[in-house]
């Protein structure tokens, strides 16, 4: 009960936090996906024209709007470089003193800002491309939405435990910033934001899907647009579910040589 | 004396009507109000520096003292260019600062107490031929100022080390350094001192003091440590709530002031009831005491503590400067 | 004269920073080649389905890319740096400190630091650009020359688009995410533009001049020449310049210090 407590006040940060600035706000949750949807529906669409054809790799012009829609959208929610950058502050700065000397582990109070930050711009931001499936009449099956949701949420802890480990880096090595850039580029070319995964070649193709990170956008989004089967997103709990043990077991280790080398001064 | 009677033709600096105001909003706290603080906000105007009147003369060393937010910095960042006033004029060394002519640029400096001008990841003398060139001084003359002053401020060993190695004081020296490389005529200091050792505030005000004698620019500093000022500026400005309330020398503020002396002692029992000494109150149970009290009460108070039994280690110390500005800027 | 020797100045002070972090050298170098991976695989994916897409095979399209690489390489060394950490800089209230100098404070906003470590990757761009270049059937090698006057347009235009996002946030203090939203836009770039669809086509050469930063200067090197587009992309990108000057001015008048 108490980890509920104690998270709990977290969570709450967060929202106040982020609400705090609603030009921000605004622009993160609902712009920004907007306009990246704006151009990614853009991309296909221009690309159908300068191609002429119907279709691409056995699926319409109108699927492709759709996935790109989404993916702007469900992007939102499974990436986590500021979380991320946080928690290497913290460390950088030696502010994670003053969590260190609490009953509260660094690890949970992050992971509970973080979802407490995702859970509201997730309602908000979904609205849009919900509205705008509908009003065009995209290919999608809204009964998929809770399946394909629960398997991004769950990819989000183990969206966290990768960013744990890059942070713990930071009790090492200074200024590692670069690191989560790179590592967020690694994930967003693996995990379908880019353009379907099934357009791939093999043996690419199959390697790639088979991999967590494709559970962040690919089988969701294809999911619910029709390009993923039922098998293919169960497999992506599965694959999960691995990814989530080994960055576990990764994250302990790295978090317990990091504290042992910790030498409590900021900058 | 050094206030308004100034010969005009040797003001550096003169100010009217000088002024600066914020917008700000309440927030309240709570989800629902930062909901509701989304699109319905109440701003308040703050007043950062009411309308001022100041004229410095050449070669003046001023101190600027004032609670936080009293309006010190913001009076600072006016002079130095860096925010528009919200009414009022300002001529320093003939230009408008915040129209940044560069040739105003050339011959002033500011330091902010607590920022870093230098680059954080090389050595400050690397930082220093940077600025050389900014600033156009040629390699030679910028070398031999940059020892010269280093020399005095005796740390001249770690102008090649690299600044984020560096502590808090030989930190803060090094930033002096650099801001004093162009040999600014104008030089405003803010917050100098602040959070040195006493090792480190007195070297560089021993510094300061040196350089002021030999360059003779005008200074304005301000400090929460009133020894800086005291021992620095010949002259004196309070600022409260944006105002300023005092402009004078330090000396007069003393005389005007009124002057106190602390008693302390200890008695060898607590005490069984709370008693009344002159216009202080001593609660019933207290054994430690240290007391302000004002000249004129004074023998009042000694007449009333003789009479208390048990007392011990009586001593009578002339209360410092800084409790003199708080009880100055307390009345006002 | 004054303004390139304070550069240079610069140049040499970030340089030796720059040493400082080794680490970070390769990890920067690394963090571009994924983003150059990912754009080729994405050409390389698409080309499955096609043999010409906005008029360009895949050989051709390589060539795109590479001037691509080398622009964002150009951009990232000298501009990176400062632009990005504009935003930060105004919340900490260093920029104060940029503008006590005598100096143009957008000179120094701009370019006081250079990314040198970001040389690896214009390295590695360049040598993709050469490769892709040999591997064209009847190149015509004196087109290169058209890249004198269109590489430096190119880095212009990235600049000044760049830079007139940038300044925003000085007005409005904390607008982070508002560079998350140009990069999106800028996305349109890394498409020749003759995929687009007239209406699209003509905003990216005027008033989002995006197709300055690569299918200008591709078009230089695989097409025959458009002079005249050549001349109109030289003042557009040259009018984005002069505006960010503007734009700069009356933000620092807008500009309140953070009260320290």
């Amino acid at each position: 009960m108490r980890f509920w407590k104690r998270n709990k006040a977290f969570f709450k940060l967060a929202v106040l936090s982020n609400l705090e600035y609603r030009l921000n706000y605004f622009i993160d949750a609902i712009l920004q996906p907007m306009i990246a949807a704006g151009i990614e529906v853009t991309l296909w669409y221009s690309l159908f024209h300068t191609l002429g054809k119907t279709e691409i790799g056995g699926y319409a012009q109108n699927s492709y709007l759709a996935y790109a829609l989404w993916t702007a959208f469900v992007t939102r929610i499974s990436i986590n470089w500021m979380y991320e950058f946080r928690m290497i502050e913290d460390i950088e700065s030696g502010t994670i003193n003053s969590l260190l000397v609490r009953p509260i582990s660094f690890f949970e109070s992050h992971l509970s800002q973080f979802l407490g930050y995702k859970i509201v711009t997730t309602l908000i931001s979904l609205s849009i491309p919900l509205t705008v499936t509908w009003i065009f009449g995209l290919p999608f099956d809204y009964s998929k939405i809770p399946l394909a949701l629960g398997l991004v949420t769950y990819y989000l802890f183990f969206l966290h435990l990768t960013s744990f480990c890059v942070a713990t880096f930071a009790f090492h090595l200074n200024k590692i910033h670069s690191f989560t850039v790179a590592k967020n580029l690694t994930l967003w070319v693996l995990c379908g934001e880019l353009f379907p995964l099934d357009l791939l070649p093999e043996p690419l193709k199959s390697i790639i899907i088979n991999l967590p990170f494709s559970s962040g956008v690919y089988l969701p989004v294809g999911y619910l647009t029709g390009r993923v089967s039922h098998e293919t997103l169960m497999q992506g709990f599965l694959s999960t579910t691995v990814g989530i043990f080994i960055f576990a077991v990764i994250s302990i280790g790295l978090w317990k040589k990091g504290l042992s080398s910790y030498s409590g001064t900021g900058a | 004396m050094q206030t308004a009677n100034a010969n005009k033709s040797e003001l550096v600096i003169e100010t009217k009507g000088l002024s600066r105001v914020y917008k700000t909003y309440k927030k309240k706290e709570g989800i629902l109000e930062s909901i509701k603080g989304f699109w319905d906000r109440q701003y308040e105007e703050k007043v950062a520096l009411a309308p001022t009147d100041l004229q410095i003369a050449g070669g003046q060393i001023v101190g600027l003292v004032g609670a936080n937010g009293a309006g010190k910095t913001t009076l600072l960042k006016m002079l130095s260019g860096l925010i528009h006033p919200s009414s009022g004029t300002a001529q320093v060394l003939g230009y408008t600062p915040w129209e940044r002519k560069h040739d105003y640029l050339r011959q002033m400096s500011i330091l902010l107490g607590q920022k870093n001008q230098l680059w954080w990841d090389i050595s400050p003398m690397d930082s220093y031929l940077l600025l050389a060139d900014i600033y156009d001084i040629d390699k030679a003359t910028a070398i031999k100022r940059i020892h010269h002053l280093a020399e005095i401020l005796k740390a001249e060993h770690v102008l090649q080390t690299q600044l984020r190695r560096l502590s808090l004081g030989e930190r803060m020296k090094m930033e002096i350094i650099g801001a004093l490389l162009h040999e600014p005529k104008v030089l405003f200091l803010d917050e100098p001192t602040i959070g040195l050792d006493i090792v480190a505030q007195t070297s560089i005000r021993q510094f300061l003091a040196e350089y002021a004698k030999e360059k003779k620019p005008t200074i304005i500093l301000t400090s929460h440590y009133m020894d800086d000022i005291a021992k620095l500026s010949d002259r004196l400005l309070l600022i409260s709530k944006g105002k300023m309330v005092y402009d004078g020398t330090v000396k007069d503020f003393t005389k005007k002031s009124r002057t106190y002396q602390k008693i302390s002692f200890s008695l060898s029992e607590p005490l069984d009831k709370d008693l009344h000494i002159a216009s202080q109150n001593l609660t019933k149970g207290t054994q430690e005491i240290s007391i302000q009290i004002s000249n004129e009460e004074l023998q009042i108070a000694l007449t009333q503590i003789t009479q208390i039994s048990g007392v011990q280690n009586l001593k009578i110390e002339e209360a410092d400067f800084e409790d003199s500005i708080h009880a100055f800027l307390e009345a006002q | 004269m004054k303004y390139l020797r304070l550069f240079l100045s610069f140049a040499r002070t970030s340089f030796i920073a720059d040493m400082e972090y080794r680490v970070n050298f390769l990890s920067r170098i690394l963090t571009d080649v994924i983003w150059y991976v990912a754009q080729i695989v994405t050409f390389e994916t698409l080309f499955q389905f096609s043999d010409k897409i906005g008029g360009w095979t895949l050989p051709e399209m390589r060539v795109f890319l590479g001037l691509i690489f080398i622009v964002d390489g150009i951009y990232m060394v000298l501009f990176q740096a400062n632009l990005d950490s504009m935003t930060e800089k105004i919340r900490k209230g260093d920029m104060d400190l940029l503008l006590t100098k005598p100096v143009s404070s957008q000179f120094m906003m701009s370019l006081q630091r250079t990314s040198t470590a970001m040389l690896g990757n214009l390295i590695i761009g360049t040598s993709w650009l050469i490769y892709s270049i040999i591997s064209l059937e009847n190149f015509e090698w004196i087109r290169l020359a058209w890249l004198i006057f269109l590489l430096p347009i190119a880095v212009i235009t990235t600049y000044s688009l760049r830079m007139l996002v940038s300044t925003v946030s000085v007005i409005v203090t904390r607008a982070d995410y508002l560079q998350f939203a140009w990069y999106q836009i800028t996305r349109l770039g890394l498409r020749p533009d003759k995929m687009y669809a007239p209406f699209l086509r003509y905003i990216v050469l005027t008033i989002i001049p995006l197709a300055a930063t690569a299918s200008v200067p591709a078009r230089a090197l695989l097409d025959p020449p458009e002079v005249g587009l050549f001349i109109w992309i030289g003042f557009v990108s040259g009018f984005f310049l002069w505006l960010t000057t503007k734009f700069w001015n009356y933000a620092l008048k807008h500009y309140t210090s953070a009260s320290s």
